[in-house]
């Protein structure tokens, strides 16, 4: 498979201004992540997993290294050139009550990536993209909602049906890779559930590749291909899923895994 | 661990909870019924709404207005607190009923230190001098595996979320309270964190000898860590049953459900066929 993104001696720090010092958030962070594919990523709070995923979508701009989305510089990318990337790169929050415009109605929540794409049709919209409630109907029976749901507010849903039209701005407009940071964290344990097989269907029917952010070792054991390990800004660990409980796994691997048997 | 013989210190008994709609009383919590021995800690589980923090908000008097007890007792060690004054079932609060709750950011009032709101909890429900009262919350924090100056000194926003909680353990727990209520006392939390967070709770029940309603969505996770495990779904106990029975075998469907809900790391490693995705 063909690598999709690669990421090399990606630094990134920020500024404690009280104490005048720097405090590493990532450290010499590499890897790849191949087409289709799903990479996990685990660590606990404040291990800078989500500081990789806003170098990612260059939110941030690291100190050191290097970004190739699809075999080009990323990070060299600004203005328009950057924008129109972006499509190809999108994101799922954990929170999607703030992921939300909560005075716009969902049909309208839905459509605004694909208002800024104007000329972006996906496969699976051909054919409806001119009507826009026919697109917003399509995209929310893809994630389980329905017309229903169309004309309704953020707080008129359910967390988990929150989520679900989040997941389906996320995936609008078709994109390589979808970001996923702790998209299961703040919903109770049936709803993760059907949240996970939401995003694998998804992933295996648009032939997407995640990035699958999580400190809860389970949920990325049953997303993911290849998992990483990070601590304290580095990767200390990388192995394909099925071996996340082989004994020669570094110990903060076998300490997360411990609190999770 | 628990003593059968012993007087329950926590007895619910067919306990109704409803809440009016429109014209109606719309039932919230149905013929609910569950009993905590001294040093035991039972498991309440159930998904979002439940019916589980309703039921630990009418333990503690703190029903939301809109919702009345509609029948049956709830026993502290063997009084019916529901025919309690106001005041007094207040008084049971902090002192005999200790409560940790999900939101760590809730629990301490953000512009006093720690330290000031340990002692002010100490000296409203004892008669410790000040001197004393700072000591004792130095102590407990220290037990609490906390640096004790440090946070005693500190605000709520310089502790990390795991630190707060455990210092809202402490706070819970220095009164010796006969009872706990933790109401998803790790669910904000990361799993490591809410492991050692776990952990301690686990160790200061030992020592203080209460007994713990543990509240939780996550069947898997308290199944460690309780003796006995209550299913709650849609307001009724599904199931009920010391915590070994109901991991060898759950009688009912919805249990079932919530284990497959979540596999544990060792049936995805052993049959990951069977916890397929898709």
């Amino acid at each position: 498979m063909k690598e999709l993104l690669v990421v090399q001696n990606v630094s990134k720090s920020y500024q404690d201004h009280e104490q005048r010092t720097a405090i590493p958030a990532l450290r010499n962070v590499s890897f790849h992540i191949r087409e289709g594919e799903c990479l996990g990523l685990i660590g606990e709070s404040g291990s800078g997993k989500s500081t990789l995923a806003r170098v990612l979508l260059a939110l941030e701009r690291p100190d050191a290294g290097d970004v190739w989305l699809n075999g080009q510089p990323w990070l060299a990318l600004r203005g328009r050139a950057l924008r129109e990337q972006r499509q190809h790169l999108q994101i799922v929050f954990q929170d999607p009550t703030a992921a939300l415009n909560q005075r716009l109605p969902i049909g309208r929540s839905v459509l605004e990536p694909l208002d800024n794409f104007p000329h972006v049709t996906p496969p699976f919209l051909a054919g409806i993209r001119h009507s826009r409630r026919a697109t917003a109907i399509r995209l929310l029976e893809m994630v389980g909602l329905s017309a229903a749901h169309l004309d309704r507010y953020p707080h008129e849903l359910s967390g988990g049906q929150r989520q679900r039209v989040a997941i389906a701005r996320g995936i609008s407009l078709n994109p390589k890779l979808l970001i996923c940071d702790e998209p299961t964290s703040s919903l109770d344990v049936s709803l993760q559930a059907q949240i996970l097989h939401l995003l694998k269907q998804l992933q295996t029917q648009l032939g997407m590749a995640y990035l699958f952010i999580s400190h809860d070792c389970i949920a990325v054991r049953q997303m993911s291909d290849r998992i990483l390990v990070m601590q304290e800004g580095q990767i200390v660990d990388q192995f394909k899923s099925h071996q996340l409980t082989d004994a020669d796994r570094h110990t903060y691997t076998q300490q997360l895994v411990a609190a999770v048997w | 661990m628990p003593h059968p013989s012993s007087v329950p210190v926590l007895e619910i008994e067919a306990l109704t909870l409803t809440a009016r709609h429109g014209r109606q009383q719309v039932p919230l919590v149905r013929d609910l019924n569950i009993s905590l021995h001294p040093g035991e800690m039972l498991a309440l589980v159930g998904e979002s709404g439940s019916g589980k923090s309703l039921t630990a908000s009418s333990v503690l008097g703190l029903l939301p207005n809109a919702v009345q007890v509609a029948h049956g007792q709830i026993r502290f060690t063997g009084a019916n607190v529901l025919d309690w004054p106001a005041k007094r079932r207040r008084q049971l609060r902090g002192t005999e009923i200790g409560m940790v709750f999900q939101d760590y950011q809730g629990s301490f009032t953000p512009y006093f230190t720690i330290g000031n709101q340990l002692v002010e909890t100490l000296r409203t429900h004892t008669q410790l001098s000040k001197a004393a009262a700072r000591q004792m919350a130095l102590e407990w924090l220290a037990q609490a595996a906390l640096p004790a100056q440090r946070v005693y000194d500190s605000y709520p926003f310089q502790l990390s979320g795991g630190q707060r909680q455990r210092a809202a353990i402490a706070c819970a727990l220095m009164l010796e309270p006969k009872l706990l209520i933790a109401d998803e006392p790790t669910t904000a939390l990361d799993v490591l964190t809410g492991e050692r967070v776990l952990d301690l709770l686990t160790a200061m029940q030992r020592q203080v000898g209460c007994a713990v309603l543990l509240i939780s969505h996550d069947l898997r996770h308290v199944m460690k860590r309780a003796d006995t495990i209550a299913v709650l779904k849609d307001g009724q106990l599904v199931e009920s049953a010391p915590t070994a029975t109901l991991q060898q075998q759950a009688q009912h469907p919805y249990t079932r459900q919530l284990l497959q809900a979540r596999p544990s790391l060792a049936e995805l490693q052993a049959r990951p066929e069977e916890c397929e995705l898709v």
